[in-house]
């Protein structure tokens, strides 16, 4: 009798521990045998990476693979961090020829109050292409007005859009003005008064500043008039109290210039976006200490004499002169290319290794992220990818994607209709 | 009534004046120019010489001992003048008075409200022309005694018009009118064609279409029973002519690519073409050995152009000096053409322009004959004009010094023996004090009374123009200076269908307007003062 | 008699020893040479005489007076062909109607099209410029080398075959973009009753003409016949269906591209490609069958509805199945960049690095009837070449030089070392200018 219900027990006990740690496999994960290129740190070859709860738990040659770990074999693989867009509008933009699928544009001057993030579709067909791709991460701004709205980061997978929020907002988003460029074949339009547009733009962040000062003031004192509500000052406190950083697009070098200038003066924490004209005043950039994000390396540079390959060279002009720097898609339908703009500053004399920083460890900095994403180290959130290659070349093919530690699908629209017409006879 | 009264006077009063003044008169007249050096641009220049005008025509020139001066001869003492034959200017768009467009009210997205079928193969520009004394007289100043006015808009422009400047009358001015059928390589609005490639086919098919009209006209002339009746088509019919019997037809180039494009036309169609415009002719000359070439002098690089797209300073230099070097380079590849005035907004442009392209390399006595003797060969009148000859009309210049010299003025003009006085320029002119602009009104006090006027006044720097209305009538301000506040200017007033000149001279304030006109034979006072413009 | 013929058989022969015009001679030393149709020589040289490639072999000894490049370390590949653009032209579309065979982009060429330069900064020797899109039946194109410097009648490729831009879809409708003036057709079966009604019309008009020959031959009628009108539209057409000209037409749709081939076997006339051919994976197998081929972009989709379905496997997918698949950029921008937009075609699609290769080389030169000129490089063929630091299917590729018939038009050595002396004589004056000032 004893015997019976001791071997029960110890059957029970066994039966828990194998379910328990059945839990447990998910949340533990070794790739092992891949070269490693952690990005921050050196190469590691025929490594082993453990996931645990989402987190790189450890990395290295001789790790300790713990049981219940579900091991992936990744020999002959290379392990890269996840790569960050700097700029595009995935979830943002389905068709572009169709109004009723572009949600980043809004119609007004200012418009502060707007975030990107909640416009979010996350079925959008892009998502999954870029994903596949490698890209774990992306900035989803929005674009068009002087003060277009507030930009988030959000990770290439989820339910809902709350699923995909790593950091809202990430930057408010603001369209330095400029004199019009001029058309080809066409005479310039009459010049704008950039300047007056300058002051007009200060206005605004002057009042931003004492509708702050004034509610801080009446807080104190009730007798104080409490001022109304305003819209669009509400949402520029945290810009200028230097809070929330500004991402301003600005291209050619006289306006470079005026912007730092400008940011300087309103002491806010910038970024620069776009900068084709940079490596005019690359030097300017780089004592004012500003972080760039390029704008998609397809554009054409904004003028003939910046040579055809104005802004292919742009990215080694400044990383030379010791700017940080990451790269943008600036797209939805094609935001899976970004690798391809890295690469391309590379074919123009950008360090490979620079090139590949561009889209993993720079935009985690600069967007603030970097404690959570960027390289593969320990402690930071497994985004990972597997590929039988260099992830910046064009012939190599992602065999896996690890988002917060738990590997993503594969399939897209494109793999979908394939699958679908293949069975054609 | 006592305006009435005034009238009535003050019309007889000026009828008097008309008999008497004598700014210019009319063919009947005789002249003896004597004592010039004499260039006639198709023999060798004569150092000290007599031309001889009479009804027109130049009826002899040589040097001075050699020529008898007639009884009835004014004498034009012309002692340290050069005379020249009148110049041609072979492509001008001025003269036309086209109806007044409305700017394209066009909103987006919405049609285009006119629809311009850019086909008036049948359009006579004489029809059009409203010659201004103005116009008239800047081009007198320059020493320009003809003009060939070409019609602006459309594909199949038009058929241009020959004219010399002698006055004010249209008809008196033609000297051969449809000299030429204009086509330009620009597009219809609102219909086909859309783009200068529909452009083409449409002149080519226009060009099978007048071939198959004119064959099926013949066949039905020949004998037309059991021939179906042609349709009349106006188009068709006047294009017949430049189609089939080789009438000149002029293509207005704008690039280099126009012109090849003509050549090719010119080429397929077996047409008796010239090409005009052509501000970057040089670049294509190897193609240019035998189409006769009117050359445009002014210097904007074609939007097509290189020159234009690789930055401003290349732009810079194409205006100022690789454009202006045009017509030298032309030269020296042994290129015979005509300098016009297409594209150029105002005539003392041309003087410039010419200047600059003789300063770039063009050698003088070729921009003379390309402004003399090659149009008049082009446009096949040279029988009667482009040089100073015996028989030919009296289109003379008389110039102060070297012809297109930087100090040399043109001191009298002679068009079909009409003579005109160019008044000289003033001497030092100040900077203007103010704008005269807009609207004034007052009185003309003359010993027989006062009549009321107004005046509408245009300012550009120092030049004043603009008209005078009164009961009279609408009258042009022309050759009006401000300098500092002393103003001048000249009304050519049309009275019982003579003009006569009347000169003013005064002081200008931000209101007021106050001085003296003269006459031949009398003065009168002005005051005007300014009419407020309704808040702005 | 024999001795005779000999030498003036040889005389003739000389006869057709091509020279080109603007072709010189050059040869290119120790680059790995990818000729495109015969494999790959790691270590080679190309030696080009007259603008006609005379050997490709190794260790080939420069010939008195011919200039070398040297290749060390480089890859060297045909030029890139583009067969559908838009550049080097000064107008677009002749939109005013739904119908305009009769217009050529050859009256409106453009040979100081910056774009040209554009062309060469990316290894592209030769492209396929065209009428655009927005009729179903709008003009005639040209092939053009990209001789910049040169005028835009030494450009013009007169090998090429005679093509004729049809359009389906959302842009002959007019329905992706506001018009203040809508013209027949606006749905999709309009635009395929507009070309049948057209073509109708060129058959009958054919039929009008044949006659008017015929009865003039016979004796009883002649004298009073009047000639039909000649009509450059229907010529245009007739050409078509002559086979005088071929049909290339934009489409995206499988059905509409598949109606189209159903109108050129009710016509009779031949379709050399269709342009853009998003949805082409999806009739791969009746374009192989039909031998019709396509011209498309690598991965540019989903910017309208029709392209919604334009997925990046379709080239590498249609090639498998043995369609004859190009890759075009329609942009001026793209241009630069069409190796890298064939490279995609071996992650999307499975490609090796010579299929992905031919792609932008041989398979266009095929469509445009040039293959023997152009698209490889062989003994014979044009030396047009565009020479790449990296392999031409790598990310990090960058094209270096590009030669046409031997000439070289594009150097990028050069133009830095340009740039560098004009940068130079730019800060002196500045120099001088700030010293006057003080």
């Amino acid at each position: 009798m004893i015997k019976r219900t001791v071997t029960f027990t110890v059957f029970l006990i066994l039966a828990f521990t194998f379910s328990f740690s059945q839990e447990t496999n998910a949340n533990l994960i070794a790739i092992k045998g891949a070269t490693i290129i952690p990005v921050v740190g050196e190469d590691i070859s025929e490594g082993i990476i453990l996931i645990k709860d989402g987190l790189i738990e450890d990395l290295g040659k001789d790790i300790n693979i713990p049981q219940g770990a579900k091991v992936i074999d990744a020999k002959g693989l290379f392990a890269y961090p996840g790569m960050i867009d700097g700029l595009c509008y995935l979830g943002l933009s389905e068709i572009s020829a169709l109004r009723s699928t572009i949600d980043y544009r809004e119609i007004g001057k200012v418009n502060s109050q707007l975030k990107a993030v909640e416009a979010l579709r996350p079925d959008s067909v892009h998502i999954p292409i870029a994903r596949a791709n490698g890209i774990t991460a992306a900035l989803v701004v929005p674009s068009g007005s002087l003060i277009a709205g507030q930009s988030g980061l959000i990770r290439l997978v989820g339910w809902t859009p709350e699923d995909m929020i790593i950091k809202s907002p990430v930057a408010m988003h603001i369209s330095f003005p400029s004199v019009p460029r001029r058309r080809r074949g066409r005479e310039a339009e009459p010049r704008e008064e950039p300047s007056k547009r300058v002051e007009e733009l200060k206005k605004i962040l002057n009042e931003a500043r004492y509708y702050e000062k004034r509610k801080e003031a009446a807080k104190k004192n009730l007798l104080l008039t409490y001022p109304d509500f305003d819209e669009g000052l509400e949402f520029l406190v945290p810009v200028v109290k230097g809070e929330l950083p500004v991402m301003i697009s600005v291209h050619m070098d006289k306006d470079i210039k005026a912007a730092i200038k400008f940011v300087q003066d309103e002491k806010l924490k910038p970024i620069f976006f776009g900068v084709e004209q940079g490596w005019k005043v690359a030097e300017d950039i780089k004592k004012a200490g500003i972080p760039v994000i390029f704008s998609s390396l397809n554009n054409m540079p904004p003028k003939w004499e910046d040579g055809y390959d104005g802004v292919y060279r742009n990215a080694t002009v400044l990383h030379k002169a010791g700017v940080k720097f990451a790269f943008s898609s600036q797209s939805s339908s094609l935001a899976k290319d970004l690798p391809v703009h890295a690469a391309k500053a590379a074919a123009f004399g950008l360090d490979r290794k620079e090139a590949l920083k561009g889209v993993t460890i720079n935009p985690a900095e600069i967007f603030g992220v970097d404690h959570l994403m960027g390289s593969l180290e320990k402690g930071k959130v497994a985004n990972i990818v597997l590929a039988d290659g260099d992830i910046l070349e064009l012939r190599t093919n992602i065999k896996h994607v690890f988002i917060d530690g738990k590997e993503v699908d594969l399939s897209n629209k494109y793999t979908e209709l394939l699958e679908k017409f293949k069975k054609r006879k | 009534m006592k305006t009435k009264k005034f009238l009535v006077l003050f019309y007889f009063f000026l009828a008097f004046l008309i008999l008497v003044s004598s700014s210019s008169t009319y063919a009947g007249s005789v002249y003896a120019i004597v004592n010039c050096k004499v260039v006639p641009v198709a023999s060798s220049a004569i150092d000290k010489g007599v031309i001889i005008i009479r009804d027109g025509l130049i009826v002899s020139l040589g040097p001075s001992e050699k020529i008898v001066i007639p009884e009835d001869a004014e004498v034009i003492e012309a002692e340290g003048l050069i005379a020249y034959p009148g110049l041609i200017d072979a492509h001008t768009n001025l003269f036309l008075e086209l109806p007044k467009e409305e700017p394209a009210q066009r909103q987006r997205g919405m049609a285009p409200q006119e629809k311009e079928t850019g086909r008036y193969s049948d359009l006579t520009v004489f029809k059009l022309l409203k010659p201004k004394k103005t116009t008239i007289g800047s081009y007198h100043k320059i020493g320009v005694t003809t003009v060939l006015v070409a019609p602006k808009k459309g594909i199949f422009a038009g058929q241009s018009v020959l004219l010399n400047l002698n006055g004010e009358k249209a008809e008196a001015m033609v000297v051969k009118n449809s000299v030429a059928l204009q086509i330009n390589f620009t597009r219809a609005r609102g219909v086909y064609p859309a783009t200068v490639m529909g452009t083409m086919a449409l002149l080519r098919q226009s060009f099978l279409d007048a071939k198959h009209y004119h064959s099926h006209k013949s066949l039905y002339a020949s004998s037309s029973k059991g021939i179906k009746r042609p349709e009349y088509d106006p188009f068709l019919e006047a294009l017949v002519p430049f189609i089939l019997e080789r009438k000149p037809i002029i293509f207005t180039c704008n690039n280099q690519e126009d012109i090849k494009r003509a050549l090719r036309l010119i080429d397929e169609f077996k047409l008796n073409g010239f090409l005009s415009g052509a501000n970057e002719a040089w670049r294509v000359a190897d193609y240019l050995k035998k189409t006769p070439l009117f050359v445009s002098l002014h210097f904007k690089p074609p939007i097509t152009s290189i020159y234009v797209n690789k930055g401003e300073e290349l732009k810079e230099k194409a205006e100022k000096e690789i454009y202006p070097a045009n017509a030298s380079n032309l030269y020296k590849s042994g290129i015979r053409f005509a300098l016009t005035s297409y594209g150029l907004t105002k005539a003392s442009d041309y003087l410039k322009n010419i200047q600059k392209a003789i300063k770039a390399g063009l050698p003088k006595e070729e921009a003379l004959k390309a402004v003399t003797i090659h149009p008049a060969q082009f446009l096949g009148v040279n029988n009667i004009m482009g040089s100073l000859s015996e028989g030919k009309i009296a289109n003379v210049i008389l110039t102060s010094g070297e012809i297109f010299e930087e100090k040399t003025r043109v001191k009298r003009i002679f068009v079909d023996g009409v003579m005109f006085k160019i008044k000289k320029p003033p001497e030092k002119v100040k900077a203007p004090a103010l704008n005269l602009a807009g609207k004034w009104e007052g009185t003309v006090i003359s010993p027989m009374g006062e009549l009321d006027v107004t005046m509408e006044l245009e300012q550009e720097e120092n030049e004043i123009l603009g008209t005078i209305t009164s009961n009279f009538g609408i009258w042009e301000i022309s050759d009006g200076i401000l300098s500092g506040n002393d103003l001048t200017f000249t009304i050519s007033a049309t009275i019982m269908g003579e003009s006569i000149d009347m000169e003013f001279s005064g002081k200008a304030e931000e209101d007021l307007i106050e001085g003296t006109f003269s006459f031949s034979s009398g003065s009168a006072e002005i005051r005007v003062t300014r009419v407020p413009t309704s808040g702005f | 008699m024999k001795k005779k013929i000999i030498p003036i058989f040889l005389g003739f022969s000389l006869l057709f020893i091509p020279v080109l015009a603007s072709g010189q001679n050059l040869l290119i030393k120790n680059g790995t040479i990818l000729t495109v149709t015969k494999g790959t020589i790691p270590r080679g040289d190309i030696l080009i005489i007259n603008g006609i490639i005379k050997k490709i072999g190794e260790n080939i000894e420069a010939p008195e007076g011919v200039k070398t490049v040297d290749a060390s370390g480089k890859y060297v590949v045909a030029g890139i062909i583009d067969s559908h653009t838009h550049i080097a032209i000064t107008a677009g579309n002749e939109s005013s109607e739904a119908i305009t065979p009769e217009v050529s982009v050859r009256d409106v060429l453009n040979a100081e099209d910056t774009a040209i330069y554009t062309a060469l900064s990316g290894g592209v020797t030769m492209v396929h410029t065209m009428h655009g899109s927005g009729n179903p039946i709008g003009g005639q194109n040209i092939v053009l080398k990209m001789k910049w410097g040169l005028s835009a009648e030494e450009m013009i490729v007169h090998e090429a075959y005679r093509t004729l831009k049809f359009a389906l879809g959302e842009n002959p409708k007019q329905s992706n973009f506001f018009t203040a003036t809508p013209r027949y057709p606006q749905s999709r079966m309009g635009v395929n009753a507009i070309i049948r009604r057209e073509l109708l019309k060129a058959k009958n008009y054919k039929e009008q003409w044949d006659r008017y020959l015929k009865a003039k031959k016979s004796k009883k009628s002649a004298k009073n016949l009047i000639p039909p009108r000649k009509n450059l539209r229907m010529e245009a057409l007739a050409d078509l269906l002559r086979g005088k000209m071929l049909a290339r037409c934009h489409s995206y749709r499988a059905d509409e591209t598949l109606e189209f081939i159903n109108l050129s076997k009710e016509f009779g006339f031949k379709i050399a490609c269709f342009e853009h051919a998003s949805e082409a994976f999806k009739i791969a197998k009746e374009l192989a069958e039909e031998g019709i081929g396509t011209s498309v972009f690598l991965d540019s989709w989903a910017y309208k509805i029709e392209a919604y379905e334009g997925i990046a496997y379709s080239a590498g997918f249609c090639t498998k199945k043995g369609v004859l698949v190009s890759i075009n950029s329609d942009s001026s921008e793209r241009i630069r960049r069409l190796f890298n937009d064939a490279a995609k075609s071996m992650k999307y699609g499975g490609l090796t690095e010579e299929e992905a290769l031919k792609l932008v080389t041989i398979n266009p030169a095929i469509q445009l009837g040039v293959e023997k000129i152009a698209g490889s490089l062989e003994v014979g063929k044009h030396g047009d070449i565009a020479i790449f630091n990296e392999h031409p299917m790598s990310a990090y590729t960058r094209c270096d030089m590009t030669i046409i018939e031997g000439k070289i038009y594009f150097d990028r050595a050069q133009y830095l070392k340009e740039r560098e002396e004009e940068e130079k004589k730019k800060a002196e004056k500045e120099k001088k200018k700030k010293g006057e000032k003080k």
